[in-house]
């Protein structure tokens, strides 16, 4: 009983902690500010570092709580129990809504501190002192909630000595470890960018400052969102057995679009940074993407939008809403307020540049993100307007985002080639021409192997041409600057392009080229199904506490047997179908056992799906976080005099001498 | 010699070639492309086409659901009558179900908003594109001072001395 009061008292002690250390850092801070108290701006330092160990030691106690399994608690009512395995017992605190505030709160004052830190000897200046106002305003909100309409450490009903456990799907695989926490922190990370973005509409030092202090933090978040998404996938396509990556669910959406919206930072950034230009836009694109985030989590979080992810819904929803709201008018009426100071007063020459193309990218990502964000509210607005109940699912994003996708392609095929300022028809046709080949070989060797379908076959095109392009700007580079050549923003980025392609024809592969066959087998019966061969030895069952499974076994190509299995989670009575998968460079073949069987059964029905290149997706995505690892190294330092744009050949001694 | 080979090679002839080869490629592929080769594809196929009638947000496709597999089951059973299309079947097993079972929304009134508005979207934004060029061309006819020159002047003389040096 002292336990269960220790849990619930620390914890919630923890979080009002926590909570009041961000109000007083706000206080202190704006007062600092208002009457230049240095030390008292140096102070803020440790209000940061006191409400990162606030956050921890209640997410401690709520991990303290479910490994002790406290059943005082309401929230270990929910998903802890007697019988799960340790692993899923510590990853349960983020598997309903009171626990993933909490993971949030955590990782959000870990940014702070790590913020404070940072820059703690430039603690006296403006722009960093209401950066880090906003940040502790962002902390004093997420640790609102989870002091108020989402607190984990709400006693729950007397007498409760067990519980469910995590959700099944919550509980099956070791990817629920990695994906969340992850995810989180590429989320939370816009955070950083975000506060210092507002920190320049507050001071009007709206020029390229802030955008240099945050450009790490960016890409940072951005690579752990972009982990976080294709760790996402993985684990899908581990778990769920219906041997997709990617299904367009409101929850998965709701993690693409700040993605989308980053992204399009990341390139339109370097067009501020080079030129000085586009300040209005990329302040709005910093300030959509964290509203995305928030946008997101009230989507998913509110229990308005069914989703196969909904693990957790709550009355957080108004908060968030409000929120939300807040942050948009806000940002609006500061950027009206900075109006005359963000007009740049430079000109772009010309749409065939590389600035011309970073636009054109921009465009495109941000529709892109229009019509993932529509399509994952239109049910609402349906229901709303017209009181009908409608589903918008795979089918329409696929039909709306190939067009997009394919156009993304092309950009990157051919913004690389782009100088700065305006390319001439000869410096276009010079440096295209290499990489276009590319694309000619790669739709060549497509339809050699026996591919068809316009759309996959123009992926795979696009994709040699913009693999092309990567490698002539990464080989330039390194003839010129020998292992540097790998490293640096433009380089590193087009690793990260390189792993962007990767998965996109990966993607089209998959999704156009994947064979599927359902056969009712007899134990020892052996089929023949695209190339390979699966015999059926046999059912068993496995059961402990938890769930009891009946597992097939299927030897493929008479070696290594692999065993697909349906259980039946005990307490939640939840019957969940787990796939194997036989993993190869060309092709998965991941098999399924379907329907409902008893061990004692002399057949089973058996579902076998035959998928190219999924392997990789994930290394596209290993090479995505490698690249962004590569480009936040500092590359070689241009001159500031040096010129911008490569020779044109009429500065070439070769084209000269014909002139 | 390279060069010159290079220069050759990248002589917009060859370009031509290019084109022709891909235009080629592109129409042999795309002329075999048989849609789903096996009923079980074309199964697979129709049942992406449906929502799920008691999940959350999920396809038949995706489902393990009771309610997914009768329909998968009602699908292949009209895949092997072979009376209807695909879109028939769709419309058949939509139409039994009181819910919208229907993943792609229709093309006539309030629904129609979501296919059009992203087109709106893209057109707006290209034609702010277009606008915000023909500003920055006009923009652009700014010529550089006498005290700009000179600033180059300087900074151009620095880099020269610093590369002699």
């Amino acid at each position: 009983m002292l336990a269960v009061s220790i849990n619930a008292a620390i914890g919630r002690g923890a979080i009002l902690l926590g909570l009041l250390t961000c109000l007083s850092g706000i206080a202190i801070t704006v007062a600092g500010i208002r009457k230049r108290d240095l030390r008292a701006l140096r102070s803020t330092t440790r209000y940061a570092y006191v409400a990162f160990a606030a956050a921890l030691l209640a997410f401690i106690m709520m991990e303290r709580a479910l490994i002790t399994r406290d059943f005082s608690l309401k929230y270990v009512q929910q998903v802890g129990s007697r019988d799960t395995p340790a692993l899923f017992n510590v990853t349960a605190l983020w598997s309903a809504l009171e626990g993933s505030i909490l993971m949030w709160v955590l990782v959000l004052t870990g940014f702070i501190a790590a913020v404070a830190r940072k820059f703690r000897a430039r603690a006296g200046d403006e722009l960093l002192a209401w950066a880090m106002v906003v940040l502790f305003a962002v902390g004093l909100f997420f640790f609102m909630l989870s002091f108020g309409p989402a607190n984990p450490f709400a006693m729950g009903a007397l007498g409760v000595n067990d519980g469910p456990g995590p959700n099944p799907l919550l509980q099956n695989h070791i990817l629920v470890l990695f994906h969340p926490p992850i995810l989180y922190i590429g989320y939370v990370g816009f955070t950083v960018p975000f506060a210092f973005a507002i920190a320049a509409l507050i001071t009007g030092r709206v020029g390229e400052g802030w955008l240099l202090e945050t450009r790490r933090w960016t890409l940072y978040s951005w690579a752990f969102l972009t982990v976080g998404i294709i760790l996402g996938s993985w684990w899908s396509y581990e778990v769920l057995g219906w041997s997709g990556v990617w299904a367009w669910d409101p929850v998965e959406n709701a993690s693409f679009l700040p993605w989308l919206t980053g992204t399009a930072y990341l390139h339109s950034v370097l067009v501020q940074e080079r030129r000085g230009m586009l300040r209005v836009w990329n302040l709005s694109l910093v300030i959509a993407t964290f509203s995305l985030t928030i946008l997101g989590t009230f989507l998913t979080r509110s229990g308005v939008i069914n989703s196969v992810h909904a693990f957790s819904e709550g009355s957080v929803g108004p908060w968030l809403l409000a929120f939300f709201t807040i942050i948009v008018v806000v940002a609006i009426v500061l950027i009206g307020r900075r109006g005359d100071q963000l007009r740049s007063p430079g000109a772009i020459d010309s749409p065939i540049s590389r600035e011309g193309a970073f636009l054109a990218n921009n465009v495109v990502f941000s529709v892109f993100a229009f019509v993932v964000l529509l399509g994952t509210v239109f049910p609402l607005l349906v229901e709303a307007l017209n009181d009908r109940r409608i589903v918008v699912g795979e089918p329409f994003f696929n039909r709306m985002t190939m067009p997009l996708g394919l156009t993304l392609l092309f950009l990157m095929a051919v913004a690389p080639v782009l100088p700065w300022r305006k390319a001439s028809q000869e410096v276009l046709r010079d440096r295209l021409f290499w990489p276009a080949w590319c694309g000619v070989g790669a739709l060549a060797v497509s339809v050699f192997v026996g591919a068809d379908g316009w759309a996959s076959l123009a992926a795979f095109a696009l994709g040699g041409f913009a693999t092309g392009a990567a490698l002539r700007q990464i080989v330039l580079a390194s003839r010129r600057q020998g292992w540097r050549g790998v490293v640096g923003r433009a380089n590193g980025g087009m690793v990260v392009h390189i792993g962007v392609i990767i998965i996109a024809v990966a993607l089209s592969a998959s999704s156009s080229y994947t064979r599927t066959q359902e056969f009712v087998m007899k134990v020892g019966e052996t089929v023949t199904f695209a190339g390979h061969t699966f015999t059926f030895e046999g059912l068993s069952l496995e059961s402990d506490n938890v769930k009891t499974s009946v597992m097939a076994a299927v030897r493929i190509d008479g070696e290594q047997v692999y065993s697909p299995a349906r259980s039946k989670y005990v307490k939640q009575g939840m019957d969940i179908g787990t796939p194997s998968v036989k993993t190869g460079f060309v092709n998965d073949l991941y098999v399924t056992l379907e329907g409902n069987v008893r061990p004692s059964d002399t057949e089973a029905r058996i579902k076998i799906y035959v998928k190219p290149l999924i392997l990789w997706l994930w290394i596209g995505g290993a090479l995505m976080a490698i690249g962004t690892v590569l480009a936040a190294f500092p590359g070689k330092r241009r001159q500031p005099t040096a010129p911008v744009s490569a020779d044109t050949p009429m500065n070439r001694p070769d084209v000269a001498e014909h002139v | 010699m390279t060069n010159q080979l290079n220069a050759k090679l990248k002589h917009w002839s060859s370009w031509f070639v290019m084109l022709f080869c891909v235009v080629a490629l592109m129409i042999f592929g795309t002329q075999r492309d048989s849609g789903p080769a096996t009923p079980q594809e074309r199964i697979e196929s129709i049942s992406k086409r449906l929502a799920c009638p008691t999940c959350d947000g999920e396809s038949v496709y995706e489902s393990r659901g009771g309610a997914s597999q009768a329909i998968r089951k009602e699908i292949a059973r009209q895949v092997a009558d072979g009376q209807l299309t695909d879109s028939q079947i769709v419309k058949a097993i939509d139409e039994s179900y009181s819910a919208d079972l229907k993943l792609v929304p229709g093309s006539t009134g309030f629904d129609a908003l979501i296919w059009a508005l992203p087109i709106a979207v893209l057109v707006v934004s290209v034609a702010g594109l277009v606008v915000a060029f023909r500003r920055w061309k006009v923009q652009g006819s700014i010529t550089a001072t006498d005290a700009d020159r000179e600033l180059v002047e300087i900074a151009m003389q620095e880099m020269s001395d610093q590369r002699d040096s």
